[in-house]
């Protein structure tokens, strides 16, 4: 009993001496650099997105190291979360808590955002997504302290079926990752395609991280789709896609991409040559400024960027010019010099709507094809549309 | 009717991979009395040096020789420095180090081969599809099935037709006897530890291919070997068996009837069999 | 000596005003694992079974907790209730089927129902929000009408007093003489029949005992992290319960809170030098199992006994 008392008190002690260095050193830290934290899946099956996000980061660093912003550095705080919600929302406290950081970026996946953006308000801290595709995270679970940078999947959805009604396919299967991402964009695909007189003949939800996909297959197959929605998340696509290669599918049914990424091209190669989906950015944007970027993407990473270097990218350096234009990194100043502010981003003109934090963009239709000057199949622009027809109407996942 | 037979394919592939886990867990705890739960990470071993082996030699079926012996070496030698000592404890401990030895072994192969998943193309033989009839079906997935049921055989007729499977069984059945009885129960017990961790190495070559080597897929298949074993008694390989199609085949029908409810029913069927037969269908009350 | 367990309670009071604002964070963390990891010792170290599916609880309490207080606005206690009456509730079944095995199917047996209710969470979209989970659990306040417990001191403080009271029940519970008839189960469960008595209905209360600390754990986990989702009563969870009530010492008690609070610590301090943290955590639990089966405080007893 006594030993046990001791050992309560060591166990107390302990946590106060170990943990705890007393509070006022902390607080003495520099307030110098601006400090960005990114809790990214940088392990696990979708760590590609991550990564993609830490590879533009270390770009972004590069390009903006001699000026700073408003006079003073910027700092990248990195933490894996291996792209399980909890383990995120752990980590963003840390970065909030322990290293004060007042901005947040790079989370990959949708759940992720959404526990985290939950949490923004009473952390006082800005959450800029630049990855998360799940509409709800500016409609349904909008909150102030979060900013979408990036297309949203119901936007996606959006762009592709505007290019589907006039393609002459006629019914289509909708396969999307059973959480938030994967749900609203089939959710908003299956509208679309409604609304334009077409048929979805069957949706399924396989889970994240389904590496056998045989049974899914084997039910499209039976559908008689013309066309396969696909909103599968990270290698979960690859692995699809190659599965469908194996049992034939792919040709009697046309892969339709909620986001047509390099990484599934690389992994994939020609077998997937001829699918066709929406693009948050192709990097084959023929854009002055679009071309410089991916030429010093290219020069510092040796590869040409996907989706999330090209539009986190662009998020840190609309972020920063907001910071410039509020002249302090106050949560508040920032908040409100960002809404409804344009920026010329690589691929055309961004604005930040006020009313939901959503960034109205270009939309893409594009389709994978080879290009000999390419090392590996790469997306090729079928339709571009302006960003008010591809934007949902304020706090909504609808479209007019 | 062809989907239902291409369902019944598609179950039979994932039993045979689930089998070459499942046998060698059930083999383990049958003679070590240990619940392996670095298992499945050998399994995930086997994959990635399949593929590191692959992208070395170009070629798929010398991997598929030479890895199964390597992941059953590493797996020998980890008996040997570790679980050797701590036999004579209760059985939480050995499951415990084990969890320990899968934290360890699936960080490494992370620091290793990086995040992410590592595909292997079938040899140009098992390529592309077959058509059966009128159903279009992936060779390579043939070519697991037919690997299933002859590990599941060969394993049988090593335990009850020679003499090394005799005193295997014997050291099974009572250690201390068969260590009397002059068996040298050490190494039976580093040797089958061995075999089995090369079995699941050669499910993780054989898997590759379809599933890819990715991170997390000891784990993934670790849990369903689990619900195999259990359902079909540990320490029995038939039980394997029957266990590896009765999980197979939940998993591929319940993905395509029940959508929803697909995993539910995989532990719901475990469940059931539990609470009637708790020490599985074909294995022994203790 | 019991000085020292009032200094410990005094530093647990004085903890707010001594640590900054992520130390408090990790203290919290660390005491509410360590709510679980001993909750899980009472079955594991108290009556010999081992429970590979003990997140289940943990789970249950969080979703109960979460649910009451986005749908409900009930004040924390309200929740606190709910999540641990919940986990209680569920146990009472999974008990009733798991203590009719020993051993290692025990084990395979609450795997099983753990991974169940895991499945059930993930699909049952409609109340638990799938693998996406319940984003922006509140912390209400402590009564109706009463103080918001938004601030981390304040719940800091809930969390604090429900482990300390926990650890005072638990310690009366195992020393009772239901405790001491759980601990002759542990010894010789055979000896135990052959008096007469049957072991089910002791080992059926101590699960489900067991699962209202999981559960009230849980529960206090939800709002704390403002997040609940299936992952927290996925069998890896239940797994690092395991390794935190070894790690301190089985059948301690205060044992598991040590386990906890080493393993939360490695994992702050390695995964701030290093991404692969996860070798060391796992080297150090290897070591620790073969060397020191007793775990910290096991091994610290017995030094102290000898010396």
């Amino acid at each position: 009993m006594r030993r046990r008392d001791f050992l309560t008190a060591a166990v107390v002690g302990g946590a106060v001496t170990i943990v705890g260095a007393p509070a006022f050193l902390r607080r003495a830290y520099a307030q110098n650099p601006i400090k960005i934290g990114m809790p990214a899946a940088l392990s696990g099956g979708n760590a590609q997105y991550g990564i993609q996000a830490k590879r533009a980061a270390e770009l972004f660093a590069k390009d903006i190291k001699a000026k700073g912003v408003l006079g003073r550095p910027i700092e990248f705080i990195f933490e894996d979360t291996g792209g399980d919600p909890a383990t995120a929302v752990r980590k963003a406290q840390k970065l909030v808590e322990k290293d004060g950081v007042k901005f947040l970026t790079g989370v990959v996946m949708s759940s992720e955002a959404l526990a985290i953006s939950a949490k923004c308000p009473e952390w006082k801290v800005i959450f800029m997504s630049t990855i998360n595709g799940a509409g709800a995270l500016t409609a349904k679970s909008y909150n102030r302290n979060f900013f979408r940078i990036n297309t949203s999947g119901p936007m996606g959805a959006r762009a592709i079926s505007l290019y589907l009604a006039e393609a002459p396919m006629k019914r289509f299967f909708a396969l999307g990752s059973d959480y938030a991402w994967g749900r609203d964009s089939v959710a908003s695909f299956v509208d679309q395609i409604t609304a334009a007189k077409k048929e979805v003949v069957g949706k399924d939800y396989p889970p994240t991280g389904t590496k056998d996909f045989a049974s899914y297959i084997g039910k499209v197959k039976q559908s008689g789709a013309q066309g396969v929605y696909l909103v599968l998340v990270g290698q979960d696509a690859t692995i699809f896609l190659k599965q469908a290669h194996q049992f034939g599918l792919t040709r009697e049914v046309k892969p339709i991409m909620e986001i047509l990424e390099l990484e599934n091209m690389k992994a994939v190669g020609d077998a997937m040559v001829g699918a066709i989906g929406s693009s948050r950015y192709p990097f084959t944007v023929d854009t002055p400024k679009n071309n410089a970027f991916v030429k010093r993407f290219h020069d510092m990473h040796g590869i040409y960027p996907d989706m999330f270097d090209g539009e986190t990218y662009e998020g840190l350096e609309w972020l920063s010019q907001v910071i410039t234009k509020a002249g302090s990194d106050d949560i508040e100043k920032v908040t409100e010099a960002w809404e409804d502010s344009p920026y010329e981003g690589l691929e055309g003109p961004f604005f930040m709507r006020k009313c939901d934090h959503q960034a109205v963009q270009l939309g893409f239709a594009v389709e994978c094809v080879k290009d000999p000057k390419y090392p590996h199949p790469i997306p090729k622009i079928l339709a571009t549309y302006p960003g008010d027809k591809v934007t949902p109407k304020c706090r909504t996942e609808d479209f007019s | 009717m062809s989907n239902l037979v291409e369902q019944l394919l598609n179950a039979l592939a994932l039993a045979g991979l689930l089998f070459l886990v499942s046998a060698g867990l059930s083999l383990v705890f049958g003679i070590l009395r240990v619940v392996n739960f670095a298992h499945g990470v050998f399994y995930m071993l086997g994959a990635y040096l399949g593929f590191t082996s692959v992208a070395i030699s170009g070629y798929f079926w010398p991997s598929l020789i030479v890895v199964p012996p390597v992941v059953g070496l590493v797996g020998a030698l980890l008996e040997a420095s570790t679980l050797r000592f701590i036999y004579r404890r209760p059985p939480i401990y050995q499951l415990l180090l084990t969890f320990g030895l899968a934290l360890i072994l699936e960080e490494s192969i992370r620091v290793l081969y990086g995040n992410t998943a590592k595909g292997i193309d079938p040899p140009p033989l098992l390529d592309g599809s077959l058509d059966l009839a009128g159903i279009i079906y992936p060779r390579y997935r043939l070519f697991v099935i037919v690997l299933g049921l002859a590990v599941g055989c060969a394993v049988w007729l090593f335990l009850t037709r020679t003499r090394a499977g005799l005193v295997t069984r014997a050291v099974a059945q009572n250690s201390e006897m068969a260590d009397c009885l002059g068996a040298d129960v050490a190494r039976v017990r580093t040797l089958v530890f061995g075999a089995a961790c090369a079995l699941a190495g050669l499910g993780g070559v054989a898997a590759a291919p379809m599933t890819t080597a990715y991170l997390g897929m000891g784990i993934s298949v670790i849990v369903d070997a689990f619900v195999v074993v259990v359902i079909g008694g540990l320490g029995s390989i038939p039980g394997s068996m029957a266990g590896s199609l009765i999980v197979g085949a939940a998993q591929t029908w319940g993905a395509f009837y029940l959508p929803e409810t697909a995993m539910v029913i995989m532990y719901a069927v475990m469940g059931a069999i539990l609470i009637f037969r708790p020490w599985g269908l074909f294995g022994e009350e203790e | 000596m019991r000085i020292l367990a009032v200094a410990a309670l005094v530093a647990l009071a004085i903890a707010p005003w001594a640590l900054a604002r992520y130390q408090l964070s990790i203290l919290t963390d660390l005491l509410i694992f360590g709510l679980f990891a001993l909750s899980l010792d009472l079955i594991l170290g108290y009556t010999g079974m081992v429970s590979f599916g003990h997140a289940a609880y943990f789970g249950l309490g969080a979703y109960g907790s979460a649910l009451v207080l986005i749908n409900f606005a009930q004040p924390i206690p309200v929740a606190l209730l709910a999540g641990a009456l919940l986990a209680g509730a569920v146990a009472l079944p999974i008990g009733w089927f798991s203590t009719r095995a020993t051993g290692i199917y025990f084990a395979m047996l609450t795997l099983a129902f753990a991974q169940l209710l895991y499945t059930v969470a993930y699909k049952w979209r409609d109340l638990t929000g799938g693998s996406d989970g319940i984003a922006g659990v509140p912390k209400t306040a402590l009564y109706w009408g009463g103080p918001s417990l938004a601030s981390a001191q304040a719940f800091y403080f809930v969390v604090a007093t429900c482990v300390v009271l926990s650890l005072v029940l638990c310690r009366a519970f195992v020393h009772s003489p239901f405790g001491r008839a759980l601990q002759a189960i542990r010894e010789n469960e055979r000896r135990f029949t052959s008096l007469g008595r049957d072991p089910r209905p002791f080992k059926l209360v101590v699960v489900v005992v067991a699962a209202v600390f999981a559960g009230l754990a849980g529960a206090l986990f939800a709002p704390f992290r403002g997040f609940a989702s299936p992952e927290v009563m996925f069998w890896v969870m239940s797994g690092q319960g395991l390794m935190m009530v070894i790690t301190g010492g089985i059948g301690t008690l205060i044992g598991p809170i040590v386990g906890a609070m080493v393993f939360i610590l490695i994992q702050e301090v390695a995964s701030s030098y290093t991404e692969h943290w996860m070798i060391f955590s796992g080297a150090i639990f290897v070591l620790m199992v073969i060397f020191l089966p007793g775990g910290l405080v096991g091994t610290a007893r017995r030094l102290a006994i000898r010396g």
